[in-house]
């Protein structure tokens, strides 16, 4: 009798915490479908990206809804680094409302095919995605498929104060190397500032340059992590953070999450390695008063030899269509009018369309907007357009991303010399290649 | 009278005590002091030493922004409130009744349970979010407030704590009312709570600062940003803004501050209720 | 009859402890064994294929040196814990003097604790700053010339976290104190005074015997609190510079949330539990010869 007293609590607490859970249930699908029957025939797509809607994506989705009163677009913002990537990940794996969502790299774009959660988008015939944005959207084929629409290009310069290096008497290079550059940021130095300063994203651009061409690993399959130029890089780098002084030391830079753009902007550092989403900041006259002229560099090669130097590039914002989203017909519409010129106003903050078929000089104009006068844009066109070399988008998998980091930054601070540096690198990567396998 | 309650072994009033506690206490808050002397200043006084502290430029801008921005602080209050007073009522009492269980009932298996709580207690929280979420999305609360809740409503550290207080508690207390015929539920309810009002006020200003302040949880189970927290609008703000010092200030602020007042006001009852024990002798 | 009531009495004990059991069954055991059983496979998320490996997982993880490094990186960031309990103590008992302006001290030494989180993170790190933060402006304007870099290199990021956590933690050591202190019955203070006690001497012979059920309280569970701790980490260093913050519990998050490698994430957490069991334990054993109930 006891006994089944206890028990019987038990069971009504359980089904008391299961009440709870299963109101909050129903309640939940029920403002779900209310919408949709209250809305009749329209669709409502919910289309996820990292850029915040004010830098271009609302305006882009205003422009479409207002157009389109059948197909409702709202745009999500995710942050776009792990966590943000997560909440996307975990958003589609259990089916919450996405329709449209943006890959920022291939490592996260793999996994999200691999999931099952992009649609192949070969199955939709009335777009070419090659023809359309020429012949670096290659890189974005997962095995040999789209799986998304690569929709901007992406270039990555070094940033230069125009006023800084006139007054040094020195020209806006059109082509040059680390060793350059090197000298260009001890003549640029005053005092106790920096001669060039660099942002944590295009960091290892010079690197990868490398090895994208060499192959991250050797014939035999090993580790090619310590190739020479990665050697040559970590010197020279060195080299200006404790010998020059013209670069500031990593570990500080890390740490308080130096300000880079800041600092370029506001004419403390003149040189700054970054890519077109400085345009963002740099046509913010708000934050970032300004009262110099800003030219555009290519980024500098490791080795002395023109040939067979590619640099980072090609194509990026790879828009994806869920492959469990109901609305894909309605989603793909959306993107081929995204892609061909919906996506104009993105350009303010410097996402520049790729396909051929968009209005580009349009949308230069959206770019540079009234602050067009503040810009060397002989040399903007240079970097964006004229400067003939390969490009390649980074495939590297976060792991190695990470593990490299972690040697190069002991290195940078001065705990590990060279040597020790390349060989934990090829050791930890040879590690890795043997686990991932 | 309360006075001369008080364990003393100090000579009465010493200043120089006072004095010496009081420099420390500022060293403790110095950084909340510059986090709002940042947050009223211009980007190129941020690191100016010596530091002004009363910025001679003060600008509300940076409060402004974060206040009037797309998603406002003010719904994130609300629900950050209604998680945290929930889940801090629900667990200091679950926590209350599951200790006197467990320090004033000799049943069978306490001690193996007890082991097992503490056990549960070790297991880093990184480990159940995968399974925690799969549970979720089964039992539809994900990305709802219940998700936060539901947990939020037991904690072990809460049944760990009590449990040592009502050990500290006298056993003649309950034995004699025992003799009276008093079950353990009149005990715990009319003796043992009555008599734990420092260590229940305590667990709960406690809880209430682990439920505000989460922000892993409501990382991980909340997508919906009408449905964020304050820390989750905070690390927002602030990952947007990554590059302005001023308005990461200001948005610290915005998120610590409310807190203060809360706690000033609050520890008042809270000081009370550490005392009131004392009388009880 | 007296025995039945008795034994109704006994059995009154699961009722008390049931709701409560419930829930930590919902919420821990269950999810927990759930992981359990991912440490065997190589469950990665989002990819659907899933395959039981048997102990491959614990065989990397014996070969890894980063877990290693990140143990070690734990126990150093476990030093801080019984320094913020002592001071905390410290602290505790100054406040329960008669002295002036307790209640606004009490309230100040309170403050970070209940102010934590990814705020007071960001906060730290812009004082940090090596070469224009305060704390080094400071230092140098007493005439430190090569104040430490904190953060910002390998070997003193650690202890730069640490001080981020006693820092944190004191107020909650003090308060819990307090509420003990207020225990201590004063009859015993004024008889040990009369017998001529010196101040120290009760401190260190009567009251902290007396406390230390509540020290014992805290060390068990400040052990724990801080090895399940990431906040503060991932919101200053990430880990960094080079591995030298990667701690235990950031490495599972890493792992789990990062690379999305489940199966591994969840052997590392297992691992960190049985760190976290062992401690414990041998506290547990450890207590009979210094905690007095």
């Amino acid at each position: 009798m006891r006994k089944k007293g206890l028990v019987s609590r038990m069971v009504s607490l359980v089904l008391v915490v299961g009440m709870i859970a299963g109101c909050s249930n129903s309640s939940g699908t029920d403002a779900q479908t209310g919408a949709s029957e209250n809305s009749g025939d329209t669709v409502k797509l919910k289309m996820w990206g990292g850029v915040p809607p004010e830098a271009g994506p609302q305006a882009v989705i205003d422009v479409w809804n207002k157009e389109h009163p059948e197909t409702q677009i709202e745009y999500v913002r995710y942050v776009n680094d792990d966590e943000g990537n997560l909440k996307l990940d975990t958003a589609i794996m259990t089916g919450q409302d996405v329709d449209l969502f943006v890959n920022y790299t291939i490592s996260h774009t793999a996994k999200r095919v691999a999931s099952g959660a992009a649609a192949d988008l070969s199955s939709f015939t009335d777009y070419n995605i090659d023809e359309k944005m020429g012949a670096d959207a290659e890189g974005w084929k997962i095995d040999g498929k789209y799986y998304g629409v690569p929709t901007t290009k992406s270039t990555y310069f070094v940033a230069l104060n125009k006023d800084a290096l006139d007054a040094a008497n020195l020209p806006v290079p059109k082509d040059w190397t680390w060793d350059e550059m090197r000298e260009y940021a001890k003549k640029l130095k005053k005092d106790k500032g920096y001669g060039f300063i660099q942002n944590t994203e295009p960091f290892v651009d010079s690197i990868d340059s490398v090895l994208s061409q060499e192959g991250y690993t050797k014939a035999d399959g090993t580790s090619n992590l310590d190739h020479p130029m990665v050697r040559k890089w970590l010197e020279t780098l060195n080299a200006m953070m404790v010998e020059d002084k013209t670069t500031p030391p990593l570990g500080e830079q890390l740490t308080s999450k130096m300000p880079v753009e800041q600092m370029f902007l506001s004419g403390e550092v003149p040189m700054l390695n970054i890519g077109a989403w400085l345009l963002r900041s740099s046509n913010n006259f708000t934050d970032y008063p300004r009262d110099f002229t800003i030219a555009f560099a290519p980024v500098p090669r490791l080795s002395e030899d023109k040939d067979g130097y590619v640099m980072r590039g090609g194509l990026g914002d790879y828009i994806s269509i869920n492959a469990k989203s109901k609305h894909q017909e309605a989603a793909w519409e959306f993107l081929k009018w995204y892609a061909d010129g919906g996506m104009a106003p993105m350009a303010e903050g410097g996402r520049f369309p790729a396909s051929k078929d968009a209005d580009q000089d349009k949308a230069m104009e959206s770019m540079l907007g009234d602050k067009k006068d503040t810009y060397d844009q002989e040399s903007l066109m240079y970097v964006m357009f004229d400067y003939q070399t390969p490009t390649y988008v980074r495939t590297v998998p976060q792991e190695v991303m990470d593990l490299r980091a972690q040697e190069y930054e002991k290195y940078f601070l001065g705990v590990q010399d060279l040597d020790a540096t390349l060989s934990a690198m090829v050791t930890r990567h040879n590690d890795f290649l043997k686990t991932a396998k | 009278m309360e006075v001369k309650k008080r364990l003393s072994i100090l000579q009465p009033g010493s200043l120089l005590i006072t004095v010496i506690m009081l420099a420390l206490a500022i060293v403790m808050i110095i950084p909340f002091l510059w986090m709002i002397s940042t947050s009223l200043k211009t980007p190129s006084e941020v690191f100016k030493y010596p530091i002004e502290w009363i910025p001679s430029n003060l600008t509300w801008e940076h409060h402004q922004k974060v206040w009037s921005g797309a998603k406002s602080f003010g719904t994130y209050y609300l629900n950050s409130l209604k998680i945290s007073i929930i889940g801090m009522v629900g667990a200091t009492f679950l926590s209350a009744f599951a200790a006197y269980g467990f320090a004033r009932i000799d049943f069978k298996g306490r001690n193996t349970l007890f082991l097992l709580y503490l056990s549960m207690m070790m297991i880093p929280p990184q480990v159940l979010f995968v399974p925690k979420f799969i549970m979720f999305e089964w039992a539809g609360i994900y990305n709802t407030h219940l998700a936060l809740i539901l947990p939020g409503l037991f904690t072990i550290f809460g049944v760990f704590m009590l449990r040592q207080f009502f050990l500290s508690i006298p056993n003649e207390i309950s034995e004699s009312a025992f003799i009276d015929g008093a079950g353990h539920f009149r005990i715990f309810f009319r003796l043992i709570l009555p008599l734990a009002k420092p260590a229940l006020a305590t667990l709960a200003i406690i809880d209430f600062s682990w439920q505000w302040n989460d922000y892993e949880n409501a990382l991980v189970f909340l997508i919906d940003e009408n449905l964020y927290t304050v820390p989750l609008g905070l690390q927002n703000f602030i990952l947007e803004n990554t590059v302005d010092y001023n308005g990461m200030m200001a948005a610290a602020s915005a998120g610590i501050i409310p807190m203060i007042i809360v706690f000033a006001i609050g520890q008042r009852y809270i000081i009370q209720g550490l005392t009131n024990s004392a009388v009880k002798g | 009859m007296h025995n039945n009531w008795m034994r109704r009495q006994r059995m009154l004990g699961y009722i008390f402890v049931g709701p409560n059991m419930l829930g930590v069954l919902l919420f821990f055991l269950i999810p927990a064994v759930y992981s359990f059983g991912l440490m065997f496979t190589d469950y990665k998320f989002m990819n659907p294929d899933m395959t039981f490996i048997g102990l491959d997982n614990i065989k990397r993880l014996m070969k890894d040196p980063l877990f290693f490094l990140s143990l070690r990186n734990t126990l150093i960031f476990l030093l801080a814990v019984p320094v913020s309990i002592v001071i905390g103590f410290i602290v505790a008992v100054i406040l329960n003097q008669k002295i002036y302006l307790k209640k606004l001290l009490r309230g100040l030494y309170f403050m970070p604790y209940i102010t934590s989180g990814v705020a007071v993170a960001f906060v730290w790190m812009l004082m940090f700053q090596p070469n224009q933060g305060p704390i080094n402006g400071f230092l140098r304007s007493i005439g430190v010339d090569n104040p430490p870099g904190w953060l910002s290199t390998t070997t003193s990021s650690m202890y730069a976290i640490d001080i981020i956590w006693i820092w944190f933690m004191l107020g909650y050591n003090m308060i819990i104190y307090l509420a003990a202190l207020q225990e201590v019955s004063s009859e015993l203070l004024e008889a040990a005074k009369i017998d001529g006690a010196r101040p120290l001497q009760i401190l260190r012979r009567i009251i902290w015997p007396l406390v230390s059920p509540t020290t014992f309280l805290l060390l068990v569970t400040g052990l724990i609190m801080a090895i399940k701790t990431f906040g503060i980490i991932q919101a200053t260093t990430q880990g960094g510079p080079g591995n030298s913050t990667t701690i235990l519990s950031l490495y599972v998050y890493q792992n789990a949330f990062r690379y999305y490698d489940m199966g591994y994430a969840a052997t590392v957490s297992w691992a960190l539990f049985a760190i976290i069991l062992l401690i414990t334990v041998l506290q547990w054993v450890g207590q009979k010869r210094w905690v007095h109930y």
